[in-house]
Parts: C-alpha cells; structure tokens; sequence
C-alpha cells in the first residue's frame, strides 16, 4: 500500500516538474550549505585540537605559578617530582603524561625578532610531538641535545633561520635577571594551526637554565586522558586532593596559562607557590569561543534560510493546490477519504524534501572532498581566524545525515498546513472549481 | 642639621676625589668612587623632570614621545606620566613599595607590572630615571685607566652582591677621570651575554635645597639594544625642579585625575 502512495506521490511530483525542480534546488542548496558550513567549523575545531593537544595543553594540566613578589609571576611548578607522584595516584584514568617545562622569551636572529611562547620537552617522552610533527629539516631526536630548538616552518621564516643557524633567546629570570641562551636551530616542523605561529619547543633543561630553575622544577604535567570526556571530572578532583595535601590551588579560569601570567596572576596580591589545574577546555578558552560564534553564526544564517524555504513550501503548495482543486475533488469523489488526501501531500513533499536535501548534501561532500585534495592555501591573516594553513573541511557522514534529516522534517512540518486545507476541501466544491 | 649632616656625608665621601684625585686602583679609593657616583646623583627631596623620548625599533616607524617623571626618593616613589604624543597622553606608571603599576586610561585600568618593564615599548627601564645605588646593589673591581673618545677613563666592572635582585647582574663602567661622570654603561646577562649599552655624553647639575648642595643628572641618555641589533632609544632630560612635589601626588588617583 505504501509504495502504491510512494507511486503516486512521486507520479505527481514529476508532473510539476519545473516548479518541483525549483524548490528541491533550493532545499539542496540549503542543506549544502549547512553541510559545508559544518565541515569547515568541524575542520577548524579539528585543527585547533590537534595543535593544541601537542603544543600547549593535555587533557588535564598541573601546572602553576610561582611569586618572588607580588608583581612578578613565573609559570611554574615547583618540586614537581612530588606532585607528578599525587597526580598519578589521584588519577587511575591516565592514559599517559609529558612534563614540560614553560616560558615566554623573545627569539632574536640576526636578521629578525619575535616573541614565542617556549615549551621546554623531554623529546624521548613526547609521542605526541613525534606523532603529529613533520620535518621539514633536521630530525626531532637532535632536540635531546643541550642548547638545541626546534622551529615551526612559519617562524623559520619570520626570523630567516634553517636548520644549524643559532638564534638567541631573551628572557627574564624568575627573579627579574636578565639572561639569555644562545640556541642551535635543530629541526624545522610545518606549521600545525595558529598556535604554531607563536610556540616553539627547546631542550627542557635548557630552558631551566634560561630561567635558573633548579631541575625539581617545571612548567606543567600534561596527563592525557583514556577518555578526554572526564577531564572536568579529573580537574576538580585534583583540585580537591591538593588542596587535601596542602597546596595552594587557583580558582578554575579558563584562560590559557600565558594569558595568566601576562594579565592575571601579577595583579594578584600573593607570593609564593599556587597550583593551577586546568583542563584543555581551559587552555583553549578564547579559542572556543571563537568557535562557538562560528558555531551562531551558522545557525543564524540557516535559520534565516530555513524562513525562507518554509515560506517558499507554503507558497509552492499553496499554488498546487489551487491548481488541483479539481483533481482532488475527484478524488474525493471516488472515496478517497480526507486522511488519504492529507498522506498523499505530506508524502510528496517528504520525498521532495528528502530527494533535494540528500541531493543537496552529497554535492556538498563532493565540493568539500575536491576543495581538501585542492589544498587552498590560507592567507596569513585568515589563518589567524580559521586556525588553519590550507583551507580543510572535516566531512562526518552523521552530521551530514543530521542535517538532511532536519530539512526534511521542516519541509514536511511546512507541508501539514496546506496539506490540511487539501483535505479539507468539499468534493463538490472541489469539482465545480475553475482555474 | 639634617642638611649640614648631608654636606658633611657627601663631603667625606668625596673626599678621597677631591683632595688628591680619587684612586680607583686602591680598594679604598674604589669603594669611594662609587659612593662618589651615587652621591653627587643622589638627591635628599623630591624630583621632577621633564624628558623626551624617542625610541627606534628596527623596520618600525620611530615613537617620540615626550613624559614628566617624579620621583620621591626617601620613600622609594616614582612616577611616569606620558603627556606626548596624544595617543600616549595620560598613560602613566607608578612605582609604589616595590610595586610598579601601569594606568591606561583608554580601559581606565591598572595593571600591576615587573619592576623592570621597557617604559612605553622603549629600550628604557625604570630604573634609568631613578636614584643611582651602584654601591648597595654592586661589588666592583678595578679594570684600568682606558681612553673612551675623547676622554680618559676609568673602566669599572660591577658584578651583583649576593642577595640582591637586580635586572642585570653585571655591569661594566667608564667613569671620566676629569669629572667623575659616567660616560658609558654596558649592562651583561646572567650568561654574560651584552645586552644592552647605554651613552651619558652630557651631565648637568642642579641646585637642591633639600640636599643643600648639586645634584647631578645625565642630560642625555642613549640606549643601544644589543641583543636586537638596529633598536635605540634617546632620552633627553630637559627640565629639572627639586623643589617639593604635592604630598599625595603618588598615588593612583592622583595619576587618574591627570589621564582624564
């Protein structure tokens, strides 16, 4: 019986081709553009996780700040030996974790200058960094090396340095000396997102003396996670058991820890040690805003379009109606009950709906597939924005399938009323209708 | 009293200079050249001057700016109040107790800074325009008798007493033969790297009642990055007055007040 209606109901739609046409290429277009606009949020999210979790931040992070005085703040742990022996008792879902050492220092070439944001790693113990970091020049086991550094492609540039060249870095010591450490380029990476713009890896103990931090001292204890979902649960219960043991632990603000110490923590009148628990939500606080406003505006403008195509429905149906008048009241006539009538409208637009939406979907794929094998580099500055070198969409087949299903159930919801006014219809009125 | 105590002071510790010409080859005489130095800069009131700044950062355009700084010695205050150019008018720092703070008045908020923050994105420091303490924060040795220029120097290495924070832990001097002025300051890193070196080609002098005696000042400073090569600020000192300073001027409102 259903196909029967199924028979019927596609007969009429290819009756009213043009019209038909018209109105699924307007749902097609809709849903393509949802399914685009989603893969390319999904793809700068993905991005941003992937440089994220290697350069900055683990799922949950230990880390801190020390205070010689009040205006002065340090991003460290320190006696971290004791507190990584806590963290891994508190913690039974840990899948594994890095320790790494923190700073902030200007890189000076001869040719050129810039701030970066310096991780001090432990290169034998990152399979992350090993993972997801793809030479350019040089071999990452060189970083094991004392006074040795390792550069994003983007930075390389900037400071018109290759693998062998020596930059110098500038920073201040935990005490407010100057110092600096002169350093031997070893590897050059391609870039991973915005972050790797301004973060750059060195030898960890290396940067302790940059910093004069005895070797019981570090920046952070990244843990990743089994399951990345616990993370919030994890944090506050680190929170909680160094508290328990004594420590002095921040109040969660997410944040990432260089905004803290450039703008927060030397407000703060204290001195001393204080525990900093953040999670990678934390870390990547501005970033998932930037994110989420992505996020509204994509719902915006398919709300917008959603009005449209609703009103487009209640025009298109209204107009078939009319123009069958008379063909329903013949139907009516010959005993097709008002139910019937109603089930005949709805399916047609349900398999209007749902033929355009799918259509509109896959040609979104298509365009999303061949834009990602074009590899579209980014400019510079909108890299900034889409944290991304080349332009990436991140096609996942159920959000694709999400959206195709949620035009579709508008379109149909948009269909009920003129589709009850069909049904409506008296028979003999029906038949004596002219136009 | 308090001042015939000061002239006395300032008197006996010149004294090895002024009498038969100071000896820095001696640790005696050493040790009263550089309290010599501090003290013919050391002023026993309250300071205000009138500077021009102009910094240049390589493949950037040249900021001058122009800033009346304050200073209270006895208690450690100092101010710094940016008049020019307009963007910059009414930005201010305020070192209060070893805290320095920074006022924009574009958010109207405070920041609290490291004490040994760049002045507006200069190669100056704070500390340029504050009172000279080489003989509590260094220990020095005798180098030689140098020609620097025109002039003939004394060349002093000063490496940090223990305990002491400072921004650079070594510090290489020429001090004038003739005047007892330094000419120039090169200050090194922890590694001993050079970091940055800075020129005193004029020195003037100023009455102050409170001291009751001269207070010398380097008219013209100028500062050479030398970690980043091609970046130098210049500062000139144009007008100075010793006379009091208003008692609650070292303050946030104070400085809020003059920023709107």
């Amino acid at each position: 019986m259903l196909l029967v209606d199924l028979q019927v109901a596609a007969r009429n739609l290819t009756r009213h081709t043009r019209r038909n046409l018209f109105l699924g290429a307007a749902l097609a277009s809709v849903t393509g553009l949802l399914v685009l606009l989603g893969a390319l949020t999904a793809g700068i999210e993905g991005s941003m996780m992937e440089s994220a979790t290697t350069l900055l931040t683990g799922d949950v992070n230990v880390g801190g700040f020390f205070k010689v005085t009040s205006g002065s703040a340090a991003p460290l742990v320190s006696g971290y030996p004791k507190v990584l022996e806590l963290t891994r008792a508190a913690v039974p879902e840990l899948d594994y974790f890095t320790v790494r050492g923190r700073g902030w220092a200007k890189a000076v070439s001869d040719s050129a200058s810039m701030d970066l944001v310096l991780g001090g790693v432990d290169i034998a113990r990152e399979p992350a960094v090993r993972r997801v970091l793809q030479p350019l020049g040089g071999t990452l086991d060189e970083l094991a090396q004392p006074n040795t550094m390792l550069l994003f492609q983007g930075q390389a540039e900037r400071l018109k340095v290759g693998v062998g060249d020596v930059i110098t870095l500038s920073a201040p010591t935990e005490r407010g000396v100057n110092n600096t450490v002169d350093l031997r380029v070893v590897v050059v990476v391609k870039n991973v997102g915005i972050m790797s713009a301004f973060s750059a890896f060195m030898q960890a103990d290396t940067l302790r003396g940059l910093y004069g931090l005895s070797p019981e001292a570090t920046g952070a204890i990244h843990l990743f996670l089994k399951d990345r979902g616990q993370a919030n649960l994890v944090a506050a219960r680190l929170r909680e058991e160094f508290q328990r043991q004594g420590y002095r632990v921040m109040e969660p603000d997410p944040q990432p820890y260089y905004m803290k110490l450039f703008q927060t923590v030397p407000s703060e009148d204290w001195t001393g040690q204080k525990l900093d628990i953040t999670t990678w939500e934390d870390e990547l606080g501005q970033f998932k805003q930037f994110i989420w406003g992505i996020k509204v505006f994509t719902g915006l403008l398919v709300f917008i379009l959603m009005v449209v195509i609703v009103i487009g429905i209640l025009n298109t149906l209204a107009i078939a109606i009319r123009e069958r008048t008379r063909e329903i009241g013949t139907l009516r006539a010959i005993g097709m009950q008002r139910r019937k009538v109603l089930w005949l409208f709805v399916l047609e637009t349900l398999l209007l709906g749902l033929g355009g939406c799918a259509f509109g979907a896959l040609g979104a794929t298509a365009l999303a597939a061949g834009l990602n094998a074009a590899a579209i580099h980014v400019p510079e500055a909108v890299q900034l924005f889409l944290s991304q070198e080349h332009l990436t969409f991140q096609l996942r087949l159920g959000a694709a399938a999400q959206d195709v299903l949620l035009l579709t159930l508008v379109t149909v919801v948009a269909s009920l009323g003129p589709a009850l006014r069909a049904a409506r219809l008296k028979p003999i009125t029906a038949m004596h209708h002219i136009g | 009293m308090h001042r015939l105590l000061a002239v006395l002071l300032l008197a006996a510790a010149a004294a090895p200079a002024a009498a038969a010409g100071v000896d820095p080859a001696t640790p005696e005489g050493l040790a009263a050249l550089i309290k010599l130095i501090d003290e013919r800069q050391r002023n026993q009131g309250d300071w205000k001057a009138l500077c021009y700044m102009e910094a240049k950062e390589k493949g950037k355009t040249d900021v001058v700016s122009e800033l009346l700084v304050y200073r209270r010695d006895a208690d450690e205050k100092q101010m710094f109040l940016f008049t020019k150019p307009k963007a910059e008018a009414g930005k201010g720092y305020l070192r209060l107790e070893k805290n320095l703070w920074m006022y924009d008045p574009a958010t109207g908020r405070w920041e609290r800074r490291t004490e040994r923050e760049r002045i507006g994105g200069s190669d100056t420091r704070r500390g340029d325009l504050d009172e000279s303490r080489l003989a509590e924060e260094y220990d020095a040795t005798f180098k030689g008798a140098e020609p620097l220029g025109k002039y003939q120097a004394w060349h002093l290495s000063l490496k940090v007493k223990p305990g002491v924070d400072v921004a650079f832990p070594q510090v290489e001097l020429w001090v004038d033969q003739a005047t007892q002025n330094i000419l120039k300051r090169q200050e090194l890193a922890l590694s001993g790297k050079l970091m940055r070196t800075a020129y005193y080609p004029r020195w003037k002098k100023v009455a102050s009642p409170s001291k009751g005696g001269e207070v010398w000042y380097p008219e013209e400073m100028r500062f050479f990055d030398e970690i980043e090569k091609g970046n130098s600020t210049l500062v000139l000192i144009k007008e100075i007055d010793l006379r009091p300073l208003e008692a609650n001027l070292f303050t946030k409102a104070w400085l809020e007040s003059r920023s709107r």
